[in-house]
């Protein structure tokens, strides 16, 4: 069961994956050990034990209906009702005798700090964004450093979302080739493997900002070639051809959707719904969010400076650095090129300074 | 035989919810409501957890009970009040939106009945100890708790089949909504771990559902 479950939660992580929600032991806490907070998909809760190793904490695991922090909070399963929820009924305040929990920041979008504590009497504390960190995190007597707070996408990462998003899709795409033009079949893996490890592999260093203007990059140059190759054929232009048009097609399904592998991408799918005019697919909401309101530029991010008490709610949550602090460490908006309208700050301001205007 | 996991598709949409858990349930929650009802005395006290929107409630304001309901949905409670209105029991029925976690906010000793229908089915193992825990405490003694939900059926006989008609609804349900709900493991167990005396359990459903009905016992009466 546990193995069935580890393999879906990797390859078929575009579902849902829960696992039992409540407190956990890692190693032998006592009364003073921190407490961690952290989703129900089985894959996070696997590899957070897995990093925690050694270390001896208390780790809460908190309804987000089996997704993974991030894509949950960002879609209101794993919110401020999960969290108050944990804390008050899984006999933590029973274990534990100080009342402080460390939040996953990339859960932010979702957990508002501020009425987790006002709901339960508890402190929060937002922990490091990747599990790895923790250990140096809690050595570090619970500080943060700056490379803590921000989200990465690194080779290991992206091959990793990667692969795990895009499984099921071309596990059905080879299923069919095997089914109805099996002498293509070996093509089409061989140009699955190679458009995957270039795509991926050098993906921060491909032209373009958004997945879209990649792939139209990387489908330029083959175009080019494919040309080349229709027009001055040389005796064996067929493969070459077919592996050149497979490969066009690949890029473009390969970075279709980068913002849905990447906390570091905004949404390229949710905005093109959204002009198409979906409201919703399921449970997944497109027109009329603050989210793609945002990214179609219907809304700007703003700053209202009066109403700010530069209390650095927004600093501490932002996984891109979109805010930040000033030389007279009053608050900032730094970057606003980088948001991808998690829209964490806004749940965290409590001023109500950070706004969604209508443009 | 049937199962309640339906139920979790139409929660989007209160103003038809009763009437098409009404349809796919064949009449069989409505009887289940009006048991219990019928426990409910003129003049008592009565807290409804996860009151939807407010079936259970009317019922027991009707037969002159002053109800207390709430429910973790906005939404729901929104087209409970609207209810309300149309049946002119403002005065006798209060509803709050309030979650299974912010329970210890009820008072103590408080209500001489405390039901519920179908929720305990949709929380995780914690909030239900968590629920039954305050059920008991919010409970006057000689006070009454009904609970009705969907349980694991007792033979294995009995469990295949509920499966097997399960399981199908269960993946629709989990396909649309990405979310399900869990038969209660011994709900009889949970009400005698928190210190009450379960006075009835009736099955239906080909054992896949339970009416259970228990009482806080008298200070100072035995345990």
């Amino acid at each position: 069961m546990n193995l069935f479950k580890a393999t879906w939660g990797f390859l078929f992580r575009l579902f849902p994956c829960p696992t039992e929600t409540g407190l956990r032991k890692i190693g032998n806490p006592s009364e003073e050990s921190p407490v961690l907070v952290t989703c129900n998909f089985y894959t996070t809760v696997q590899r957070l034990s897995r990093a925690l190793r050694g270390q001896d904490v208390w780790l809460l695991v908190a309804e987000s209906r089996g997704v993974n922090v991030w894509c949950a909070a960002c879609g209101n399963e794993f919110n401020t009702r999960s969290v108050v929820s944990a804390i008050k009924t899984s006999g933590i305040e029973e274990a534990v005798s100080h009342r402080t929990v460390i939040l996953p920041p990339l859960g932010a979008a979702g957990i508002s700090a501020r009425e987790v504590e006002k709901q339960t009497g508890w402190h929060t504390r937002w922990g490091p964004v990747r599990a790895r960190d923790i250990p140096a995190y809690l050595n570090a007597r619970r500080k943060r450093t700056e490379a803590m707070k921000r989200a990465t996408y690194t080779l290991v990462e992206r091959l990793d979302t990667a692969l795990g998003s895009l499984f099921p899709f071309y596990s059905l795409v080879a299923l069919a080739f095997l089914g109805f033009a099996p002498h293509l079949l070996g093509y089409f893996l061989l140009t699955l493997a190679l458009t995957f490890l270039i795509f991926f592999g050098l993906c921060p260093w491909i032209p373009g900002k958004h997945g879209w203007q990649k792939v139209l990059f990387l489908d330029a140059i083959l175009g080019l070639a494919l040309a080349a190759v229709v027009f001055w054929p040389p005796a064996t232009t067929r493969p070459v051809r077919t592996i050149l048009i497979m490969a066009m097609l690949l890029f473009a399904l390969h970075g279709g959707e980068l913002g849905g592998l990447s906390s570091t991408w905004a949404s390229d799918f949710d905005p093109l719904m959204a002009r198409l005019g979906l409201r919703a697919i399921g449970n997944t909401r497109f027109a009329g969010t603050t989210r793609t309101d945002l990214l179609i530029g219907a809304r700007l991010l703003t700053h209202n400076t009066e109403d700010c008490s530069s209390c650095g709610a927004c600093v501490a949550v932002c996984p891109l650095g979109v805010w930040d602090r000033g030389p007279d460490r009053r608050v900032v908006l730094e970057r606003r090129e980088a948001c991808t309208a998690c829209c964490a700050c806004l749940t965290q301001c409590p001023e109500g300074a950070i706004t969604a205007q209508p443009v | 035989m049937f199962s309640y996991v339906f139920m979790k598709l139409l929660e989007g949409r209160p103003e038809t919810y009763d009437r098409r858990v009404e349809r796919v349930a064949g009449g069989h929650i409505r009887a289940v409501k009006e048991q219990i009802a019928n426990l409910v005395h003129p003049g008592d006290q009565v807290l409804e957890i996860g009151c939807g929107t407010g079936e259970l409630a009317v019922m027991m304001a009707r037969r002159g009970a002053k109800v207390t309901a709430f429910d973790a949905s906005e939404q729901m409670v929104r087209a409970a009040r609207t209810r309300m209105v149309r049946e002119k029991l403002e005065d006798r029925v209060t509803l709050e939106p309030l979650e299974v976690s912010g329970m210890d906010r009820l008072e103590s000793a408080t209500y001489d009945v405390v039901v519920s229908t179908l929720v305990l089915s949709e929380l995780s193992p914690d909030e239900q100890r968590y629920a039954i825990k305050h059920a008991a405490r919010v409970l006057r003694a000689g006070g009454h708790i009904a609970f009705a939900d969907e349980v694991r059926p007792r033979t294995t006989w009995q469990r295949l089949r509920y499966q097997a008609v399960r399981f199908p609804m269960l993946a629709v349900t989990y396909l649309v909504s990405r979310s399900s709900t869990r038969p209660l493991e011994d709900l009889s167990g949970q009400l005698s771990n928190a210190g009450l005396e379960v006075t009835r359990e009736e099955r239906s459903l080909g054992d896949a559902f339970a009416l259970v009905v228990a009482c806080k016992p008298q200070e100072g009466g035995k345990r």
